[in-house]
């Protein structure tokens, strides 16, 4: 008997939907929380990278109210960011592992997968299509409604429909088997916690059962945005190394009009008919102003010995550069025809330079933060490559024993942070301040630090009284202004706060109306598991955390003591005011006397004692 | 004759002691508040000092046969903001207290509680007007009777008694304690009372109200030419103050009959020798007073049914062990005894033979038993 194993290629699509617990979508209360999450923080983001203060509107509603959950929920995410070009509509919400987040700099989701993984999950589930509304140029909206094609990881489109609006941004609507009366409290906190961590957006929610929830902006300036930088050595695999070649590989440009209206432009030779010598002779004298695509059309146009009326009548096919060959689809004898290069000719450097890729030491210095041409050498030397290695040529074991050198070299200098977005002190101050109105408030942002090669900022607020309602702590935990609600058992900055000594700093842990916001910024947030949700204790975080806190503690500690004090004394003139009229009272009936005596001084007394420690509000100004 | 004229004598005395020692209180408490009230014109802080009534100042006075307070006083100054309101409280009760002596208005433990809140001293709850006016009974070495503040009303006396109201609205009126078979709740008005004339020759105080009523059916008072009091348990304050006036002004021996367990022995103990909580107050005790029973001896000499000790019960044995007053004769050794069999009978046991097995057989066997002890 013979057995057959068959191997069968599965499409992105069909891998998430086996496995789509791993994505938070293992059942309906957890469904609906991720999806919400997903929405939101895709709008959030892009409103952030086109410096747009969002406004978010999120509606969950009920298909059919009167059914138990879990039942069919229709939620629909709108805001007023850049919208998504029509053309890109499909692909972005109809496939998976397409996206526009690929790029090194701190964003609340990776690479847009949690979105296309929640249409995904609400297709399963309810069989309905996603309806998306996009106005990226604020002329037209695009209404799609589309259902995604699992095995061949495509989007189908049902309907498309054009109007014109004013009104740019993006809404994402879909339908999904949910349990709100299971989730609602988590969503809820999920929206409010966000918006104390992004004070300036406005989130609105209008819930299943009636309830809305608006979260008005407070502060009307945005943080900087994230700059999007090189990564640095440290922590880059092969793959990302192969993506980035894809990406700096310089391209052959597309000889079209416009391409060679640019060529005639540069050279100066815009009006009149030139002979293919003409232009030769030209190039000679203006190389040095040229631009690079100019360069390698010209170069080009050497080898075809071609003026520029042939060279609208070709198309380039290929650049062969191991045989010296080019070749060229011709449009007026529509045959495919090859050229020789001559591998003396300048021009031929040009070309292959292009074709080829940079040097090592160039695409190190400036593919990379942190490495300069001399530090690129260096390591050159350490992982004995060649520096001029074109790393256009390099193969599979060469790019793997890159990577590797990369991990162990120790020569570059740390990460650079000005890829991260942390809120700033001054936003995440109002922020606690509008929504929590406490008597002392205190925020720090620490400088940055790294951990394996990821650089991050811990920005940490405390606040104590006031409108504060809960009694005992209250840690408000974000990474990348994402609020992390569940598991907060065995996250690193729980462990923090609970190894704190808080009755060092005058706090009763257990009572006090305290909070803690804790805001870690990276790169790359070290979660624990899959789903997001709890930082892993490395121990540079902890100790960044760690320093935090206790700055915080301290300033929280002499507020404290300024307090406690303040309360003694005005508690006691309290005393002495109320129980000292009624001795006097009390003693002058006794002893049968007809005047009380003269005992006000001494309540004066008391209270003057009182004043010199100062009122309680000038400690809040002080704290 | 001779015997009633001495008996009228006491009367008289004690009617003068009687207004003597109301007077003195008012005195007394014009003399704390007249301090007060100089010391507030001088711009100082009034004080108050109390006898302290801790534990470790509590000291077993055998010449006296009671408890008393050692010499430790502590200091309650309005100058300290955490007695403060302590202090004040203090106060109001001196000046209420005077208010209900000169009114002769009585009042309960509860009223005074409620009384306060007229006045924002801000008692927390009754516990601590309670304490405040324990404070006040040691800082005057006076029962809170005295100025007219009593306990609920719980026992009652019945018998030849014949007795003269002095509280205001029944000055002069008498009134025989026998006519009414129910008995006489020992209130405000019986404890100020004059006791006038009686034919009794014996006090029989008994723990529980239930034996009372047997006792009255029975005709115990004519039969044994006996007053008998129910305690109602532990004896309050206001009957062993009638318990000692009895003894002291009329001269009636008294006796007392309990359930055979360890708190009936105590509540025995407690009439004979005062109580810890009353350490700082005199002339609640009658050191004469003798426990007839029930006895640990008597379960196995009687033959009555049973119940066993809890641990508690057992607890509370070892405890009076360490008592000094039980430390010798009759108390040590029936204490003993209870340790030993680890059983109690109630004064209901003897039922089990007729209902009035106790009266016959087991009141008299007592009686002519105690006479000897």
């Amino acid at each position: 008997m013979s057995s057959k194993e068959q191997f069968n290629q599965i499409s992105p699509s069909e891998f998430f939907y086996r496995n789509r617990d791993l994505a938070g979508f293992s059942n309906p209360t957890r469904s609906l929380y991720t999806a919400v999450r997903e929405f939101v923080e895709n709008s959030l983001d892009a409103c952030d990278h086109s410096g747009i203060l969002p406004n978010i509107h999120m509606t969950i509603k009920a298909v059919d109210p009167e059914k138990p959950d879990p039942k069919q929920y229709i939620l629909t995410v709108k805001d007023n960011g850049p919208g998504i070009p029509s053309k890109h509509v499909p692909l972005a919400f109809g496939t998976v592992l397409y996206g526009s987040k690929f790029g090194l700099k701190q964003a609340r989701g990776m690479f847009g997968l949690g979105a296309t993984m929640a249409i995904l999950y609400g297709q399963i589930t309810t069989n309905k299509a996603v309806k998306v509304k996009s106005n990226a140029d604020g002329k037209t909206r695009f209404d799609y409604e589309m259902l995604l094609d699992i095995q061949k990881n495509k989007p189908v489109i049902l309907k498309k429909q054009e109007t014109s609006s004013s009104e740019k941004g993006l809404s994402v609507s879909i339908c999904l088997d949910g349990d709100y009366s299971k989730a609602g409290t988590k969503i809820r906190d999920y929206v409010y916690q966000t918006s104390l961590i992004t004070p300036y957006a406005t989130i609105s929610f209008d819930d299943p059962k009636g309830e809305k929830f608006h979260h008005k902006a407070i502060i009307r300036s945005m943080p900087p945005a994230p700059t999007i930088i090189a990564p640095h050595p440290y922590g880059i695999d092969v793959e990302t190394i192969r993506r980035m070649l894809v990406d700096t590989h310089y391209q052959i440009p597309n000889v079209d009009d416009k391409m060679i209206e640019k060529v005639r432009k540069e050279l100066g030779m815009s009006k009149k008919k030139f002979t293919y010598d003409e232009i030769m002779k030209k190039t000679e004298k203006k190389w040095k102003s040229l631009t690079r695509p100019v360069r390698v059309v010209i170069a080009l146009m050497s080898f075809l010995e071609a003026d520029f009326e042939k060279l609208q009548r070709i198309r380039i096919e290929d650049v062969d550069l191991r045989n010296n060959k080019l070749i060229y689809w011709d449009y007026s004898t529509s045959q495919t025809l090859v050229a020789d290069m001559d591998v003396e000719s300048h021009y031929y450097k040009q070309l292959a330079n292009t074709v080829q890729g940079e040097s090592l030491t160039h695409f190190l210095s400036k593919r990379f933060q942190r490495v300069g041409p001399t530090a690129a050498l260096e390591f050159c030397k350490f992982a004995k490559f060649k520096p001029e290695t074109r790393v256009g040529n390099m193969t599979d074991q060469e790019l793997v024993k890159l990577s590797d050198a990369l991990q162990t070299y120790e020569g570059f200098r740390s990460p650079d942070p000005t890829c991260l977005a942390p809120l700033g002190d001054g936003p995440l101050e109002k922020g606690i301040e509008r929504r929590f109105e406490p008597d002392f408030m205190a925020v720090v942002q620490r400088t940055a630090s790294a951990y394996s090669g990821f650089p991050f900022v811990i920005e940490m607020g405390i606040a104590y009284g006031g409108k504060i309602e809960t009694r005992g702590t209250t840690v408000y935990r974000f990474a990348n202004r994402i609020p992390l609600l569940y598991d907060e058992g065995s996250d690193v900055v729980l462990k923090v706060v609970k190894d704190t000594d808080w009755n060092r700093y005058k706090v009763k842990n257990d009572s006090a109306p305290m909070i803690i916001v804790s805001h870690i910024c990276s790169t790359r947030v070290p979660y624990k598991t899959v789903g997001k949700e709890n930082v892993a204790d490395r121990p540079e975080i902890e100790k960044e955390l760690r320093l935090a806190l206790q700055f915080l503690s301290r300033k929280l500690s002499g507020y404290m003591s300024k307090k406690g004090q303040a309360e003694m004394a005005k508690k006691r003139a309290n005393l002495y005011s109320k129980y000292l009229p009624l001795v006097a009272q009390f003693c002058t009936e006794l002893s049968g006397n007809k005047k009380e005596p003269n005992y006000k001084e001494m309540i004066k007394e008391e209270t003057a004692l009182t004043n010199s420690d100062g009122p309680p509000e000038e400690i809040k100004k002080n704290g | 004759m001779a015997k009633k004229q001495t008996k009228k004598e006491t009367k008289k005395q004690t009617k003068k002691e009687k207004i003597d020692k109301s007077k003195n209180l008012i005195s007394l408490l014009k003399k704390h508040g007249a301090q007060v009230y100089e010391d507030l014109e001088n711009g100082e802080f009034p004080k108050f000092s109390i006898p302290n009534r801790s534990i470790s100042n509590i000291i077993y006075d055998k010449k006296l046969r009671q408890y008393v307070l050692g010499t430790n006083t502590s200091l309650r100054s309005s100058r300290n903001s955490s007695q403060l309101r302590s202090f004040t409280q203090l106060l109001w009760l001196a000046f209420f207290a005077n208010k209900l002596t000169h009114e002769k208005k009585s009042s309960t433990l509860r009223d005074v509680y409620y009384s306060s809140q007229a006045f924002a001293v801000d008692f927390e709850d009754q516990g601590e007007s309670d304490n405040i006016i324990v404070d006040l009974e040691a800082v005057l070495s006076q029962p809170r009777e005295d100025f007219y503040v009593f306990p609920e009303e719980r026992s009652s006396i019945f018998g030849d008694l014949t007795i003269e109201y002095t509280i205001p609205g029944y000055e002069g009126k008498t009134q025989n304690l026998s006519s009414h078979p129910d008995g006489y709740a020992i209130g405000p008005s019986m404890t100020s009372a004059e006791l006038v004339d009686t034919s009794a020759e014996l006090v029989i105080a008994i723990e529980k109200g239930g034996l009372f009523t047997r006792f009255v059916e029975e005709q115990v008072d004519k039969k044994f030419k006996s007053i008998i009091i129910n305690t109602g348990g532990q004896a309050p304050r206001s009957t062993r103050t009638l318990l000692k006036r009895l003894h002291d002004e009329m001269g009636l021996p008294v006796v007392i009959l309990t359930d055979g367990d360890v708190y009936g022995e105590h509540i025995a103990m407690v009439i004979k020798s005062g109580s810890a909580n009353a350490a700082h107050l005199k002339g609640l005790t009658v050191p004469d007073a003798k426990w007839m029973g029930v006895w640990a001896t008597d379960i196995d000499k009687f033959k009555l049914p049973t119940i066993p000790m809890t641990e508690s019960d057992i607890k509370r044995c070892y405890d009076l062990l360490k008592d000094p007053r039980y430390q010798e004769g009759l108390w040590k050794r029936e204490l003993e005894v209870f340790i030993k069999i680890k059983r109690k009978a109630e004064l209901e046991a003897f039922s089990k033979y007729g209902l009035n097995n106790i009266t016959e057989k087991y009141l008299p066997k007592k009686l002519e038993e105690s006479k000897s002890f």
